[in-house]
């Protein structure tokens, strides 16, 4: 038996379908993300299939499908930082370091992802590193920020 | 629709007055009364879903529009279905659903012209118009078009641009035409139980799909096919038909590939094969076939190495020759070696016509009785012995509460009656299956158990012991007497299976109402066939003691029973009256002395060449076993293929594919089951039993002669009833005996039981013979194994 069915079979003792999405939380907060491994074997202990799974955890924004990076960075794209040029910040942000939201670097250093609101409408355009807020952002400003993070 | 005991209410639709059931939807009253509402994710036998929002209705003293699916009708309810209102919303909605689908072919003006003259561009991979699609002329949404009169759709055409899938077995996936309706979705999941589609993503984005994009076959996809027969549009469609074009004619048949018999609707056009569905026209019935039924016929019918005329092997090459020399050369041949010398071994693939004439063409013709099937069965008696058991009807497993099924690999020996396995599991029945190693019916089994290779008896033998310890039950003294001396250590270590788990089985047989043991068919095809079924026997005794018990036997092969049946058996004459003693009845029916001793089984025909004197053999098939087929003088095979088998041959004759057949088959369920010819075979192929008229006329044998298949058949059930009443056969118990079972010590005897090839057709390997089956079984083994 694997690690992972281990905790399952402690923490969800009763192995009922209704458990599925507190189920991928656990995982989620073990492992960072969800596997296609989690997925089978979350398969295998609520004898629910894959694909229905994967289409419970697709349904939520907070269920995530990469292994997380060193640095996680959420952009705004709320409605005051969308009216600061939040748009342009994502563009600028996913050519600096070449992924898409929901996707880690192939290096491992940055994780993206978007949010709604960080709620700190003040100082938008605003992005979350990590824990930091970093406000008012600029292009100019953008690579400076993610010097500091390795 | 409730039982005939349910209240029956009164309600209105379109001002006509009808009395329906109780509890029953809107849609269901409206069908009664014979009123159309439109639909595109109502799927009959599913629940209802209330998706596509088309069958919205205006009820009396309710707001808004409620969908007809979901709303239960109530007492004195008055429903209009077909105010201009309601058809201008609905057309509203199918204009929303159409801005994901390309429609502009649907809306030009010029359609019916284009559809006159374009009718070959459909092997194109991107389909952005109906004259690309598939699914032309059998689309819902041209339907529904044509039924709102949609004239124009006010949004741009959002093209998903997703990658279409075409190197799937069997069937394309071309999302881009998907219109989100969730039949597959749900076909896949609440009656196949294959867990294979759902929604994936959300909003904008949602599509079908598996888990992370991984291909059908990685999902563990078993290829049924219900998601393409659902499918409204052309986003699921078979390979094979997409070349072809719209079905214009349609045939209802059997398919024979296994012993389950489905009713098939084969939609053809010309002499073509387009795709097979469980009904014509719509797709959308809930009895569905498997991979079997849906996919290989047509391919194993149009395959393009089948064999349409007589060859004649000059020194390992094959040269055409005409019938009239074919027929000349075999009757020279036949002449010499007539008698014990001569032999026939048939298919189980075969209608009864056929089997009946192959086997009455040895015996009144050659007199000799070699006859049998291939592949055989090790007990010989055990088709006559199986017929003292009341055969289970497959739609009847759904009601037993405690389902016992042993060494069967269903899901693929017989999908539709593992499917209903499923939904007995699902509708809360205990089901218990042993297997010597894990398969995917343990998916749905409550307890599962995985024996040792080769150990079924013993297995069996536990389950026996512990019954009568635990139930306490009174056998007859020969069985407990022997039951007293089994060393259950013993067994446990030779089938892994200890004494608790045993027991744990036993104890949920106890509270059992109605039990069903399905036996498979590993039982049958190891060499202690005859010591399982006996324990079987037993188990059923016991069980039957407490409950109410059935057995069912997993037997492949389409025909098999109604083969054995029709006397293709060395022992047997048709209906199972033993040559030893018995053939006075069919003696005078054919007018000659049949030989009073029992003939040779295809095993000893093949085994002891050339000792046995056994010189010339006429081959409907091919045989898995053939080393020593080149030392028969004189072996003429009949086959769609040129096999492995072919290389011993001196003549070879082509055969007519099921499809191709007239004639009947007995099913599992012993019923008599019809199959019609969906498409002629090519004119230079000639059914067995023409073939072996034309021999015995060639012979002036003047007992053995037929014009029509019909004839034969007329010829059978003058002398022999086949429409088996089922009522009759319940009395006969099973006599009960106990086999003598050695435990082996601690040193197990290991012994190689190969995985059955569960797609063969007359011998044929389909695996082999289909690229796109090959592909799926080279990459089973996978997760769902």
């Amino acid at each position: 038996m694997s690690s992972l069915l281990n905790t399952l079979g402690k923490h969800f003792p009763e192995c009922s379908k209704g458990d599925l999405i507190p189920v991928l939380q656990h995982v989620q907060d073990q492992e960072g993300y969800i596997s296609s491994n989690a997925i089978r074997e979350i398969s295998e202990y609520l004898n629910i299939s894959c694909s229905t799974i994967y289409g419970v955890a697709t349904f939520y924004s907070q269920f995530k499908f990469n292994p997380p990076g060193r640095h996680s960075i959420k952009i705004c794209l709320g409605t005051a930082c969308h009216v600061q040029g939040g748009d342009f910040i994502l563009s600028a942000l996913q050519m600096e370091i070449g992924i898409a939201p929901g996707s880690t670097t192939e290096d491992g250093r940055f994780d993206l992802e978007r949010v709604a609101c960080l709620g700190c409408c003040a100082i938008a355009p605003v992005m979350m590193v990590d824990n930091d807020i970093h406000s008012r952002l600029s292009v100019i400003k953008l690579r400076q920020i993610l010097s500091n993070y390795e | 629709m409730k039982s005939d005991k349910g209240t029956y209410i009164s309600v209105e639709i379109d001002g006509k007055r009808i009395q329906v059931p109780e509890g029953s939807t809107v849609l269901d009253a409206a069908a009664s009364a014979g009123i159309y509402i439109p639909t595109l994710c109502y799927l009959k036998g599913l629940k209802s879903y209330g998706g596509c929002r088309l069958c919205i209705v205006e009820i009396k003293n309710m707001i808004g529009y409620p969908t007809a699916c979901t709303t239960p009708v109530t007492n004195e309810m008055e429903i209009s279905t077909k105010s201009p209102e309601l058809q201008s919303i609905r057309r509203e909605i199918l204009e929303l659903i159409l801005s994901e689908h390309p429609y502009s072919c649907l809306i030009c003006n010029d359609k019916k012209e284009c559809q006159d003259f374009m009718h070959t561009i459909r092997k194109v991979t991107v389909t952005t118009g109906c004259n690309f699609c598939t699914s032309n002329g059998g689309c819902e949404l041209q339907d529904l078009v044509e039924y709102l009169d949609l004239k124009d759709i006010r949004f741009p055409i959002t093209y998903r641009n997703v990658q279409a899938v075409n190197n799937n077995p069997f069937y394309d996936l071309d999302y881009n035409l998907c219109i989100l309706c969730g039949r597959c979705v749900r076909i896949c999941n609440e009656e196949r139980y294959s867990g294979v589609l759902a929604f994936v993503q959300r909003g904008n984005s949602t599509l079908v799909g598996t888990a992370f994009g991984e291909s059908q076959i990685e999902a563990g996809c078993e290829y049924c096919g219900a998601c393409v027969d659902v499918c409204p549009t052309g986003s699921l469609s078979e390979k094979m038909g997409s070349w072809v074009g719209v079905p214009t004619d349609s045939t209802t048949s059997i398919c024979i590939l296994c012993s389950v018999g489905c009713k098939m609707n084969i939609n053809t056009k010309g002499n073509r094969i387009v795709n097979i569905g469980p009904r014509p026209g719509k797709r959308t019935e809930p009895d569905q076939l498997c991979i079997r039924g849906k996919f290989i016929p047509a391919d194993i019918t149009h395959h393009p190495e089948r064999i349409t005329k007589p060859l004649i092997n000059k020194n390992g090459i094959w040269l055409e020759i005409t019938w009239n020399q074919a027929i000349d050369l075999i009757t020279k041949h036949f002449k010499k070696f007539t008698g014990k010398e001569f032999g026939i071994i048939g298919s189980a693939h075969d209608t009864i016509e056929n089997s009946y004439a192959l086997q009455k063409f040895c015996r009144v013709v050659m007199g000799s009785n070699n006859i049998d099937l291939s592949p055989t069965y090790n007990d010989l008696s055990l088709f006559k012995k199986v017929q003292g058991f009341q055969p289970v009807g497959i739609d009847e497993i759904i009601g037993f509460d405690t389902i016992l099924i042993i060494g069967s690999n269903a899901s693929v020996s017989h999908p539709i009656i593992e499917n209903r396995i499923r939904k007995a599991y699902h509708h809360g029945a205990k089901i218990i299956t042993a297997h010597s190693h894990l398969n995917r019916t343990h998916q749905f089994s409550n307890e599962r158990i995985i024996y040792h290779p080769g150990s079924e008896n013993i297995f069996l033998l536990q389950i026996l012991n512990d019954l009568k310890t635990a139930q306490n039950i009174k056998f007859p003294k020969d069985i407990s007497d022997a039951l007293k001396l089994i060393d259950t250590k013993g067994a446990a270590t030779a089938t892994g299976i200890k004494q608790a788990q045993i027991r744990k089985i036993t104890e949920s047989l106890a509270p059992a109402k109605k039990i069903l043991i399905i036996a498979g068919d590993t039982l049958f095809k190891s060499s202690l066939s005859n010591d399982n079924f006996n324990l079987l026997s037993n188990i059923y005794f016991a069980l039957n003691n407490f409950a109410d018990c059935e057995m069912m036997f997993l037997v492949d092969d389409g025909n098999r029973f109604g083969a054995t049946y029709i006397g293709m058996h060395p022992e047997y004459l048709p209906g199972f009256l033993e040559v030893r003693n018995g053939a006075k009845k069919w003696s005078e029916a054919w007018g000659i002395d049949i030989p009073p001793v029992s003939g040779l089984s295809a095993e000893e025909m093949l085994s002891n060449l050339p000792g046995n004197n056994f010189k010339s053999l006429f081959l409907k098939g091919d045989l898995p076993n053939h080393e020593k087929l080149d030392e028969l003088e004189f072996f003429v095979q009949q086959n769609m293929f040129i096999t492995e088998t072919s290389k011993y041959a001196d003549i070879l004759l082509p055969a007519y594919c099921f499809t191709e057949s007239n004639g009947h088959i007995i099913n599992i369920e012993r019923n008599l089951k019809q199959i019609n010819p969906a498409v002629h075979a090519p004119e230079s192929i000639k059914p067995t039993w023409q073939i072996l008229s034309n021999i015995s006329q060639k012979l002036k044998n003047k007992s053995f002669k037929y014009r029509k298949t019909d004839e034969i058949y007329e010829e059978i059930t003058a002398k022999l009833d086949l429409s088996i009443d089922k009522t009759t056969r319940k009395t006969s118990k099973p006599e009960l005996s106990m086999p003598d079972i050695k435990i082996p010590g601690k040193k197990r005897k290991i012994e190689m039981i190969p995985e059955p090839d569960y797609f063969l057709y007359q011998g044929n390997s389909m695996s082999k013979l289909i690229p796109d089956l090959k592909q799926l079984i080279d990459n089973k083994g996978g997760k769902h194994g």
